[in-house]
This record gives structure tokens, sequence and C-alpha cells, in this order.
């Protein structure tokens, strides 16, 4: 056991090499000069002593692999370099932006955990019936559903046609709230993204949450529970219900991981200030230093989440419990 | 391990499932056989050329429009029909490229589960883990703007989990008698591989193959829509990139601008997931 939680760390080590190795070779792959990627500035305009001068700075006339590792110190180091649109550290920004995505990212995982695994459950112990289907059926739907879309007719009707909730930002702009006014103000406009994100993590959880409890409805335990007399709802709860938790806990982990990246989506459609957006603006203004630190920060954050996972599964399953004692 | 001491499933109810299952993958052929009809009939069914300015900008849908038209004037109808193409042909293109990888590294991973196996089977884990959709967009920022590299970035991030579903197939098929009396006889790697493994992983590569064409039709939509789509060519995606740069979707307009490439996205990649659920349900029936 222990040996395996060995190898899933170096596995994630592995993940978090490959993602700053990409980040390393990615602008200096790219046709044309490096420089214009690398320190952001428009390669035509300056003197060849200026260029020489930036050249030196940024360390690109040094042998690749000591760049590399100079690469590495700065990221361990946590100089993740400076945004060239708005000559702030990279850092800052990212710090700024950060909590805005866990608020999403978070309202929206409990919101999809607390649907998928109900309807998940109701599913599968209802399985091969007509509810069954027609959940089964339209979850599927739900996956196909392009996010921004679904943002884009939730703000049309909530925001434009009803006039109920803000259609953009995370907080309304200039009107200095506080207390218990700004809570009011932050919660209505987190609440069509959040909306948004929810139902597009809904499917995940069900489908993982359904297939969980029919694999739990075989076992023999169930049949046992059935056989001393439970009655029908103490077995789909305390029975079923419990021991499919433990896949469903892991998938939820992941599954923040990549609300965290379907945020980029999410943010952009209802212009919120979180990490996502970010993404958005520096790729639109071709800030490459910004859209690689941001994307590892979501790989972090992904591995973060993996490793919870890991951590978490056998604490809520039984039967790996007891084999690991 | 229990499954000797389970009760037999239901046959009733497995009979209903799988009839649902393939009502729902007729009605997958007949979506995608629509869309596939109107990309390839396009500049028929079109009333105008999507790229020409055939009227005043912003109208409002109309006998001559019926969509209306969007910020510079083209008909917007025009655009949706012709979308058809270029987000069907990102969704196959960059599939392919999916199923190639994919059944390439499931089969060799399968077959040679030792050291080819382990390496393989870690890249599959780190492509995995990796933030899809960041990469997704550093990727093709770095690349440019194009149909093609659209294509290449989304079938290289998208094979890992076909790949996982085709090794655990060829994993078991390697120790079937038919595979093991090949390789006793003396028979080359290459024809077990190709008489007796391949064969057999089709229809599961094939269902794996349709699920990612699904999976790159939202990818293509997304991208687009985040503005990373092709200039040139306009997909379902670039008009909502559009509309909501021009802010459509705060005017009565998101009704005719806003809704309809959203649910041919939608139909799309539904009609694909519909299939590939039937195929799965006949492959491997899990009630």
């Amino acid at each position: 056991m222990r040996r395996a939680g060995l190898n899933r760390l170096g596995q994630y080590l592995i993940v978090f090499v490959v993602a700053v190795t990409l980040n390393f070779i990615l602008p200096r792959l790219m046709p044309g000069n490096p420089l214009a990627l690398i320190a952001g500035v428009d390669v035509g305009l300056l003197t060849p002593d200026q260029r020489a001068e930036i050249i030196e700075a940024a360390g690109l006339n040094e042998p690749l692999i000591s760049q590399y590792f100079d690469y590495w110190k700065s990221i361990l180091t946590g100089d993740l370099g400076f945004s060239y649109r708005s000559g702030r550290p990279i850092s800052e920004l990212i710090a700024e932006r950060l909590p805005w995505t866990l608020l999403l990212a978070g309202g929206a995982l409990v919101i999809s955990a607390f649907f998928g695994i109900i309807l998940g459950a109701i599913s599968a112990w209802r399985r091969g019936k007509k509810l069954d289907l027609g959940l089964l059926s339209s979850m599927i739907a739900l996956e196909s559903l392009p996010s921004f879309w679904l943002g884009m007719l939730l703000i049309s009707l909530f925001s434009v046609s009803w006039g109920l909730l803000p259609s953009f930002g995370a907080v309304t702009p200039a009107s200095d709230l506080v207390g218990w006014d700004h809570v009011r103000d932050v919660i209505e406009h987190a609440i069509l993204p959040v909306a948004t994100l929810s139902v597009l993590s809904i499917p995940g959880v069900y489908l993982t949450m359904r297939y969980s409890m029919l694999e739990v409805l075989g076992e023999d335990f169930i049949r046992t529970a059935r056989a001393k007399g439970a009655s029908e709802t103490r077995v789909l709860f305390g029975h079923v219900a419990r021991n499919a938790m433990a896949p469903v806990v892991t998938f939820l982990a992941i599954r923040l991981a990549f609300a965290f990246g379907g945020a980029v989506i999410i943010e952009t459609v209802f212009s919120y200030p979180g990490l996502g957006r970010l993404v958005f603006e520096s790729v639109g203004g071709r800030d490459f230093p910004v859209m690689q630190a941001a994307f590892l920060v979501f790989t972090v954050a992904v591995l973060l989440a993996n490793l919870a996972a890991d951590f978490l599964y056998p604490l809520l399953d039984p039967r790996t419990r007891a084999r690991n004692e | 391990m229990s499954d000797s001491l389970v009760a037999p499933p239901d046959r009733s109810k497995r009979r209903r499932f799988r009839g649902i299952a393939d009502k729902l993958g007729i009605l997958g052929i007949f979506i995608v056989s629509a869309m596939i009809l109107m990309a390839v009939f396009a500049p028929w069914i079109a009333p105008y050329d999507p790229t020409e300015r055939v009227g005043r900008p912003f109208q409002t849908p109309s006998a001559e429009h019926l969509l209306g038209t969007n910020d510079v004037g083209q008909d917007l109808l025009s655009e949706l029909i012709f979308g058809a193409r270029v987000s069907l042909t990102v969704g196959l293109v960059a599939a392919l490229v999916a199923f190639i990888i994919g059944t390439t590294v499931g089969v060799l991973a399968g077959y040679y589960p030792k050291r080819i196996g382990t390496v393989l089977m870690r890249t599959v884990d780190v492509v995995l883990i990796l933030p899809f959709l960041p990469l997704l967009i550093v990727l093709a920022a770095y690349l440019g703007r194009s149909l093609i590299n659209t294509i290449l970035v989304i079938g290289i991030l998208i094979w890992a989990a076909p790949a996982r579903v085709i090794r655990s197939q060829v994993l078991s098929l390697r120790s079937r008698e038919y595979v093991l009396a090949a390789q006793t006889m003396g028979a080359p790697d290459r024809w077990a591989i190709w008489r007796h493994v391949l064969p057999r992983t089709a229809l599961l590569a094939t269902s794996t193959f349709v699920r990612a064409v699904s999976t790159a039709i939202l990818l293509e939509a997304a991208l687009s829509f985040l503005g990373l789509g092709d200039p040139i060519q306009k997909s379902w995606g670039s008009m909502l990139f559009w509309a909501q740069t021009r802010g459509a979707f705060l005017t009565p307009a998101w009704k005719w601008w806003v809704l309809p490439p959203g649910i041919m996205i939608m139909l799309a990649s539904l009609g694909f997931a519909f299939i590939a659920f039937a195929v799965e349900e006949r492959i491997n029936p899990r009630l």
C-alpha cells in the first residue's frame, strides 16, 4: 500500500515536471524570435544594442540547459515573472483572481454534488424503470450542452429579459457596499455563473454515483441487510449509498480541478474577474507569461485535488480501510 | 470478484434498457445524417454566401433574412448552415487523429504490457491528469488560429481516454487460446495483432471514435468561442464569439443570433454521443 502511494506521488511529480517543461519549451519552439514571446517586446522596434541587453537580462544567450535550470529555480521560488500587458508581478495578479474562481468552483461543486448524488442514487435504485431511463438520457443530453451558450442564455433570460440578476462582474462597480449588503451583492453576482457551472457538472457526478450504486447493489452485504429485515430506506441510505460514496468523492475532488478549467469559459461569459478570465484576457492580449503561469496554477490545483482524493478514499471506503489495517 | 454470487440481472429490464439505447442510437444516426447532408449541400441550401455582406447590419428576422443579419450585415442563417462544415470537419478529423494515436498506443500497451506498456500507460496518465482546457487554450494560442491547428490541438489531447479503454480490451485478448496458439506455432506478433487482436478491438475502437467526435465538436465550439478559431471559416462557436463580442445576448437578438448556433452545437455533439452510447451498450451492457 505504501509502495502504491509512493508510486502515485511519483506520478504527480512527473506531471508537474511535464507541465513546467512544456511551459519552458513552448515559447522557444515557436517560429520567429522567442524574444518577443519571453520578454514581451516588439523586437522590430529595438536597436541591436537594446536587443542584446534584453537577451542578456532574460538569460537567452546562455545554453538551453542552464536556462532550463534557471527557469526551475524561479518557479520553485514562486517567481512567475511579470505580465507584459500590465507590467505587474504575475503572482500578484493570480493571488487577486484566485479567490473568485475558488468561490465559483467551490459553490458549483457543492451544488452539483448534492443533485448528482441524490439523482444518481434514485436512478440506480430504480434501475431499468422509466425514471432511471429518463434521468439517464437527459444527463447524456446535458453533457452535450455547450457551457458558454448556457451561460449566455441565462444572462439573456435572467438579467436582460427579467432583470432579476446582474449580468457581469463579481460585485457592483463603484458601489462600496459593506457588511451584509456586500455579501448579498457577491452572492447575487455568483448565482448565474455557479448555476451554469453546476448544471454542467451534475451529469458526471450522477453517472459516477449511479454506476457505483449498481456495483454495490450486487454485493452480498446488501442481501444480508435485506435478509435480516432492514427497511428499504435503511438499506438504501444506510448500506448502499454509504458504500457507494467513495468513488464519488474521488470523482468530486478531481471534478473540482476540472471546474477550474471550465471556469475559463464561464468567467469569460460572465466577465467574472477570476483566474479563468485572466487566461482569456492574456490570450487576447498575447500575454504569454500570464497564460503559462495560469496553466501552472491549474496544474498544481489538479494535482492537489488528486492527492486529496487519494488521501480521502481509504477513509471513506470501509472495505479498503479493513484491507489496510 | 463476487460475480457468481450476484443475482442474475433481470432479463426484461436489460432488454428494455437495450431497447432504449437502440432508440437513442437510431435518433443519433438520424441527427448526424441530417447534419452531414446540411454540411455537404450547404451552398445549395443556404440562401446567401455567408461571407458576403448582403444587407444592413443587425437586422431582425424577415422574409429575406430568416434569422436576421449580423454586425457586418452577413446572413445569419447562411452562416449557420455553412458552420456545419467547420464543426463536423474538426470533429471528425480531430477524432480520427485521436483514434489513430489512441488505438496504436492502446494496442501496443495491451499487447506488450511489461516495459512498453508501462511507459505508454504512464504517458496516458500524465495526459489525463494535465488540466485539459487550459492546456488546450495555451497550445491553441501558441500555434495560431487555423483549422489545421484546431484539429491538431484537440486530436493530441483527447486520445488518452480511448487508449486506456482499448488497452484493457487487448490485455484480455492476448491471453486467449487462439492468440496463445498463434504464438506457440511461431507466428510473429504482427500476425497475432492484425489477425486476432485488431478485428476484435474494432467495434470498441469505433465506439471510442464516435465518442471522441462528440467531445471534439464541443471543444472546437469552446475554442472558437474564446476567439481561437479559424478567423476565415466561421463555425457555430465563432458565431457565438461575435454574438458575445457585439453584446447580442444583451438585446432581443439573442433569440436569432445566440439560440440557433448553440442548438446546432448541442445537436451535433448529442447525435454522436447517442450513437456511442448505443454501441457501448451493445458491447458492454452495464445495466
